[in-house]
């Protein structure tokens, strides 16, 4: 019988939210620990001391950081559905997307919100670029999922694509995209936050609108300071 | 995934499809697929790419970052060394495996993997694209990053052990090893900066020296004087395009600027671990 599992989590991180859709599409139950990220327990300051970051995955005595090395480990340690391709060559397009979507489609998308002027117009041309690469990976595959029929370790992983995306583009006031381009990411975004099984870990939509509008003037001091 | 024989055959019949490496010579990505193709004993044409001057053939075959290194196999592309190395792993699986075989261990290793590429590199680029305080605060990055790794070999993950893998090297040996080699030689090229010290990380220091004296990586790390003419000539470059030393800025107007023959584009420099 497999130690318990707990996730330390915090409102509203699409991060925390790939681990959750992980552990429930696999069926494997855990205790959600909810942090205030601007007063971090102990608990994630001992467990993620390096990053101190969410989402923190604590399986027994194991405690595992970063939401795709979560992923990975959640799929190799778990029964159920596996969420990466069997084929090599497969999975390794999943890391490099997933890879993708962390370090270059970040950045752009939050400078596209958050900056003005010209770092804005060029952000905002960098993350449809991004988007287009996306959207030219859904139409190759010809499936309903990155991950094919069912729900897979990329589609957990663009998830911000699925659903963050609209809401903060909607706190902010700024469009990427017009409502005829990348209909394949649009229709994948519905399928992906209607399923059953991901629908539950979804933050309110309402709840996060009011999260990011709260915060808009925190962010675009942020995307001005000097790389970290 | 289920071994039926049908898949089986497939992937003994994958397995035999050559393997072509697009790299750079001073590209420590690209030493880290060498290093692992080596490791493994598979056999693997090399093509060496002119940064300044890339192949039609790389831009078709990595279109999102137009870098190196890129591996085909069987007519199928991948980039991104760390994805590369696990792919070899996965189609290879019953060679010298480069992962251990626990999820646990296997997520630490994937976490130091990331450390090295998204903490410990942009700190030793930053470092070697900047001056006077700049350069001693990305100096005191450097030694924080390091101090982390110091940390996990004396008490943490990697307690005891000679290599990072273990008894014998694994993903993160190549990953951290191909690259800290730059360590020493940025020390060298610019005075007065230390890096890698054997008495504030003598772990670290020592299982460098171990994993420098293997075969594989002395097959496949250039000799030192290379990557100094290499290293000085980027450093001179950089520094000459950053004028007054806005650091952080100096890699991106490198990257910009029309460099001088031959000298690559600043960001494809793996001047990071």
């Amino acid at each position: 019988m497999s130690p318990p599992v707990k996730l330390i989590g915090a409102f509203g991180s699409p991060a925390v939210h790939r681990a959750e859709a992980a552990l429930r599409l696999k069926g494997v139950p855990y205790e959600l620990i909810l942090e205030d990220l601007e007063n971090k327990s102990e608990l994630l300051l001992k467990s993620n001391p390096i990053h101190k970051k969410v989402p923190v995955l604590l399986h027994g005595d194991r405690t595992v950081c970063e939401s795709l090395v979560i992923l990975e480990y959640i799929d190799e340690t778990f029964d159920g559905p596996p969420l990466l391709p069997a084929d090599p060559y497969d999975r390794s397009m999943a890391r490099f997307w997933a890879h993708f979507i962390d370090h270059k489609c970040a950045k752009p998308f939050m400078l596209s919100m958050w900056s003005e002027g010209e770092t804005q117009k060029e952000s905002m041309k960098e993350s449809k670029e991004n988007l287009a690469f996306l959207e030219e990976q859904l139409i190759k595959r010809k499936k309903r999922f990155f991950g094919g029929d069912s729900i897979g370790y990329l589609d957990i992983a663009a998830c911000g694509m699925a659903y963050w995306l609209g809401v903060i583009q909607e706190s902010a006031g700024v469009s990427l995209a017009s409502g005829e381009e990348f209909p394949a990411l649009r229709r994948w975004a519905e399928e992906y936050t209607s399923d059953e099984a991901i629908k539950p870990c979804l933050p309110d939509r309402d709840k996060l609108l009011t999260h990011y509008v709260a915060n808009i003037d925190k962010y675009r001091l942020m995307v001005k300071a000097p790389p970290a | 995934m289920e071994k039926t024989p049908e898949n089986v055959s497939q992937q003994a019949a994958a397995a035999e499809a050559p393997l072509k490496l697009l790299g750079s010579w001073a590209s420590s990505y690209t030493h880290r697929v060498q290093l692992a193709l080596r490791l493994k004993g598979l056999e693997f044409e090399y093509a060496e790419e002119d940064l300044g001057n890339k192949s039609d053939e790389l831009l078709r075959l990595n279109p999102v970052y137009k870098k190196v290194p890129v591996l085909v196999h069987g007519g199928r592309s991948l980039p991104e060394s760390v994805v590369i190395l696990q792919y070899l792993d996965d189609a290879w699986p019953h060679i010298r495996p480069l992962l251990p075989s626990d999820p646990f261990d296997r997520a630490l290793a994937r976490f130091w993997c990331h450390f090295a590429d998204d903490k410990l590199g942009p700190a030793v680029g930053a470092v070697f694209a900047s001056t006077g305080s700049e350069q001693e605060a990305a100096v005191r990055q450097v030694h924080e990053n390091l101090a982390l790794i110091e940390a996990e070999l004396r008490e943490g993950a990697f307690k005891g052990r000679r290599f990072f893998g273990g008894d014998e090297v694994g993903i993160l040996d190549v990953v951290l090893g191909c690259g800290s080699y730059w360590l020493a030689v940025f020390e060298e090229v610019m005075d007065g900066v230390r890096l890698v010290d054997a008495d504030a990380f003598p772990l670290f220091h020592a299982w460098l020296r171990g994993f420098e004296a293997l075969d594989e990586a002395r097959d496949t790390i250039p000799p030192v004087d290379r990557l100094l003419g290499y290293a000085r000539g980027v450093r001179h470059m950089l520094l000459g395009l950053a004028g007054a030393g806005d650091g952080a800025a100096a890699p991106t107007a490198a990257a910009e600027a029309t460099a001088p023959v031959p000298a690559p584009a600043a960001t494809d420099i793996a001047v990071d671990i």
